[in-house]
């Protein structure tokens, strides 16, 4: 197991294509490789991309970047530059619009456009080279009835324009099958949280009540389509109320065949054994089709959690050391993979060593690659998606939609991951040799 | 000082919350719970003074003993016996003593946060938070004894050998409110106790029950009889209290009426009486939340309606205005407007109620009237309804368009009445926390540094929060207390508060002989 597991890591990572030469790429590789280098640094980056849209102007922008470069004791010189220019109206004007782009090019390397319309032809070009997506409608947060009601509303109009996109795509039998059958080309992924403002962490009956509300239709809707829908996990403090709310709906008789639905375990909890024990239990006991797809995750709240926790004097929820979660997410990839049966794994991670090993368990228990679904996130796992499509392994890329203002605690997220000094992707590009990306965590 | 602040209860678990219901179905077995008068020991009847439901008028939470002015100066002559043997011990000894105070609180906490629940109609959070922070200041003040006894270090010449340290005071009288019904007694309480004086606890006539449980852990640990006297009343016995020569401390946590009359009784030197008083106050707040135009507003619509409407806008530090940059004032009013209109008004041991009821009948009708002046002279942009039933429910009220002379934006209405109020920059808000009499919290929301400066520059107040809600001070961490008329500028759970109980003391001595420093 563990030798295949070396070979097809090996085989994967010989796939992945060169880094782009694309200069605006370089540019905010560059960036994040400072951002990544200095503390102080990474923190004025993220409190710039994080304050960005509620900018008035662009002179309004450059004040800002100069504020927080302010605060950073040892400038590189570009940044140097900038904080001379910003001396003067006409040269904050320039540096504001310069920012601005520049953060503009970040957001679209991971957002991939405003609208489900505007998605539709780079979606389409993913299919055609061999991935599908799951699309994820970014969004302020839900504070009111009006904002659920409008959410719930973006949702539905993402589904009924993929199915009216989707039939016209060409056929790609990996993406569209597995041995329990057809799987939905259209799929969209939805958060609890956006979905009522009622969410609350002492009383998660109050918010998966009201949630439900505006859920049922969606997935009526779905079904109608044909399409998936995938719920998201989010922190700890919604967790219950997410995954109550999922079972509660699919055990619904009226919803008992389809849609195709989804559901988040995070490896990085320290409980996430028996949470996914539970989600196997009730397939197994399910006579619900199509099966339930499991999406594996490591985990994206995790500075929020341990923060939170250490505010209150609780123990956090999450395996606080690196290799601890790395070691949760093989052993649940080992559950999901033997429970195969019941329940459509996916294992959505960029460490080369974790996909090697799901691909490698499934195989070496009898599993067919198409029983098992690769995922990674628009923007950090491109390429390693391109080496999996490549052994004809069936991935799905994360697709987040949205404006700048809606996609900005998703960007400052996805920043906070790439340039973290423990990410595997910052190994990657740090060119650690293969044998210790491959090495058991 | 090592301290760690007592772990709140993780509520977003559900075994979690079901101990809590159990406790609560514990308690209510128990109701009514007696509550005599305590004065050297000895127990009066436990009648004159009852305390009920907020949430249910018709259910007894506890009958109470009544005392009077004649219990008040009983209570200060043991308290006068009490100060000699109790200020005599080191203070590592009563520090062991409040230690100990700490742990019975602990072992009852799930007890006594549905005490809270029940007799204050606290939700459970606030609750549970409040024991916590009993837990903590009984647990800091004993270390900060210690420390203080140790005394300061003071510039030696030659020849001589200065030394400063603090003593007691004597007798403190300790006059609490109902709204953190355990933490701000045993704040006081604990600090006097600490600092090596007796006290004599007049808790608010609302929750005497919390308060006794509080004696109950403090003399069971070893506070002796005479240092601690616990007279369950009315206004009457804090006033006769405040007037009694023999008082050399009088700590306070109240309204600012009547921490104003407090001061000014405290002031009145009579011939029989060979000391100033001290008075160490925490009165009321205008509490004013400034959001800039930068804003995360995702962050702040929340933040600010909890720190609004928690509790029923019942605590001190609660935001009661919010003064918005007129760029995004549309958009944040829009926004609290929607995040009001779907709070759960009900009971507060429903763990899905937002806002509780408010305390009694009298603050229900306060309430009203503000509300009322709010919507004749602004405008009412949303409420969500009480529901219908016995208990003292107020909507919960966003009040908008008012103008700055209105009564409802210059008092304090201690009730779920938040005000908005546009501005046209920074400057402009913080000419308007500056015109208030108040400076106890205040709230910034704004991703500026530069903002953020200028606001801390010119912020009376004594607790600024910037980006997060203006309630939740935790021992150690954000000591609290107000400026201006919001109190005496004492800070609890900080490094500074047990200076308002000693009285320092310097000496000098000489250590010259025969022209030669023997030292």
């Amino acid at each position: 197991m563990e030798h295949e597991l070396q070979r097809v890591g090996r085989a994967i990572h010989a796939a992945l294509p060169g880094r782009g030469h694309h200069p605006l790429r370089a540019l905010d590789q560059r960036a994040m490789e400072l951002a990544a280098g200095d503390q102080e640094l990474r923190a004025a980056l993220f409190r710039f991309v994080d304050v960005t849209p509620a900018c008035r102007s662009l002179e309004d922008l450059a004040r800002h970047l100069a504020d927080y470069l302010h605060e950073v004791d040892e400038r590189p010189p570009p940044l140097q530059a900038a904080m001379r220019v910003s001396g003067t109206r006409a040269g904050r004007t320039a540096l504001g619009a310069a920012a601005a782009a520049g953060v503009r090019h970040m957001a679209h390397r991971f957002i991939v456009g405003e609208t489900p319309a505007a998605a539709v032809k780079p979606i389409r070009r993913l299919w055609e080279h061999g991935a599908a997506v799951s699309l994820d409608l970014l969004g302020e947060a839900t504070v009111t009835e009006a904002e659920a009601d409008r959410y719930a509303a973006r949702c539905r109009e993402a589904l009924d324009t993929l199915a009216e996109a989707a039939p016209a795509w060409p056929g790609r039998p990996v993406l569209e099958a597995d041995s329990h059958g057809r799987v939905p080309r259209v799929n969209l992924s939805v958060k609890v949280s956006a979905l009522t403002p009622l969410l609350r962490p002492d009383a998660p009956e109050v918010g998966r009540e009201d949630a439900a509300r505006r859920m049922r239709p969606l997935l009526q809707r779905a079904r109608d389509l044909g399409a998936h829908l995938h719920i998201d996990m989010e922190s700890v403090n919604t967790l219950e109320a997410t995954t109550d709310l999922v079972f509660e709906l699919l055990d619904e008789p009226e919803l008992s065949d389809g849609p195709s639905t989804g559901i988040v375990m995070q490896a990085y909890l320290r409980e996430s054994g028996e949470q996914l024990e539970r989600v196997i239990d009730w397939a197994r006991a399910s006579d619900r089709r199509p099966p339930l797809v499991v999406r594996l995750v490591k985990g994206a709240y995790w500075d929020h959690e341990v923060v939170e926790a250490r505010q209150h004097g609780w123990t956090p929820p999450v395996w606080e050391e690196k290799a601890e979660s790395d070691r949760s997410f093989e052993a649940l990839t080992r559950m999901l993979v033997d429970a195969r049966g019941h329940v459509r794994p996916a294992i959505a991670s960029h460490n080369l060593r974790s996909v090697a090993h799901a691909i490698a368990y499934n195989r070496a228990t009898g599993g067919r690659d198409a029983d098992l679904e690769l995922q990674v996130l628009r923007g950090l796992g491109d390429e390693l998606a391109a080496a999996l499509v490549a052994h004809d392994m069936r991935v799905r890329i994360y697709c987040p939609v949205g404006d700048m203002v809606a996609g900005m605690a998703y960007l400052v997220r996805r920043l906070l991951e790439n340039t973290s000094n423990e990410s595997f992707l910052g190994d990657q590009q740090r060119g650690v040799p293969i044998d210790e990306l491959l090495a058991a965590p | 000082m090592s301290f760690a602040n007592e772990p709140v209860l993780e509520l977003r678990r559900a075994p979690v919350r079901e101990s809590l219901l159990e406790g609560l179905s514990a308690l209510d077995a128990r109701l009514p719970l007696e509550v005599p008068v305590l004065v050297g020991g000895e127990a009066g009847a436990a009648a004159g003074l009852d305390s009920t439901d907020p949430g249910d008028p018709s259910r007894l939470v506890a009958r109470a003993g009544r005392a009077g002015p004649a219990e008040a100066a009983a209570a200060v002559e043991a308290a006068e016996r009490g100060s000699g043997e109790w200020s005599s011990r080191p203070a590592a000894e009563r520090a062991r003593v409040l230690s100990g105070a700490a742990a019975r609180l602990r072992e009852r906490r799930l007890e006594l946060a549905a005490l809270q629940v029940r007799e204050c109609a606290k939700p459970w959070r606030e609750a549970d938070a409040d024991v916590c922070e009993a837990i903590d200041f009984l647990e800091y003040y004993a270390l900060a004894a210690v420390e203080l006894e140790e005394g300061r270090a003071l510039v030696q010449a030659p020849g001589e050998r200065n030394t400063m340290r603090y003593v007691p005071r004597g007798v403190a009288a300790v006059i609490a409110p109902w709204n953190f019904p355990l933490a701000i007694p045993c704040g006081m309480t604990a600090a006097a106790l600490a600092a090596g004086n007796a006290v004599v606890l007049k808790p608010a006539e609302q929750s005497p029950a919390s308060a006794h449980a509080l004696v109950e852990a403090l003399h069971g640990a070893g506070v002796p009889p005479d240092a601690l006297a616990l007279l369950p009343g009315h206004g009457d016995a804090g006033a006769a209290l405040v007037a009694d020569p023999r008082v050399h401390v009088v700590a306070f946590t109240g309204s600012s009426a009547v921490g104003l009359e407090i001061v000014r009784a405290a002031a009145e030197t009579p011939d029989a009486q060979p000391h100033l008083k001290r008075v160490v106050a925490e009165t009321g707040g205008k509490n004013c939340v400034i959001v800039d135009a930068d804003a995360d507003l995702d962050e702040a619509v929340p933040e600010i309606v909890y720190s609004a409407f928690g509790y029923a806008g019942q605590k001190c530090s609660a935001a009661a205005r919010v003064l918005v940059h007129e760029a995004i004032a549309d958009t944040l009013e829009e926004r609290l407007a929607g995040a009001v209109a779907v709070l759960r008004v009900g009971q507060a041991e429903r763990f899905a109620t937002d806002v509780p009821p408010v305390i009694d009948e009298e603050a229900r009708e306060r309430v009203a009237a503000y509300t009322a002046a709010a919507a004749r002279e602004g405008g009412i942009a949303a409420r969500a309804e009480a529901p219908p039933g016995g208990g003292s429910f107020a909507p919960a009220v966003l009040a908008t368009g008012l103008p700055e002379s209105s009564p409802v934006l210059r008092e304090e209405v201690f009730g779920p009445l938040l005000a908005v109020t546009r501005v046209p920059d920074l400057d402009a808000a913080c000419d308007i926390v500056d015109s208030l009499p108040f400076a106890l919290t205040g709230g910034l929301f704004s991703r500026s540094p530069g903002a953020v400066e200028r606001v801390v520059r010119r912020s009376p107040v004594g607790n600024l929060y910037v980006n997060r809600g203006t309630t939740g001070a935790m021992v150690g961490r954000q000591p609290f207390g107000g400026n201006r008329r919001s109190g005496s500028g004492s800070k609890a759970g900080g490094p500074d508060y047990l200076l308002g109980f000693v009285e320092p003391r310097v000496v000098t001595e000489n250590t010259m002989r025969h022209g030669i420093p023997v030292e």
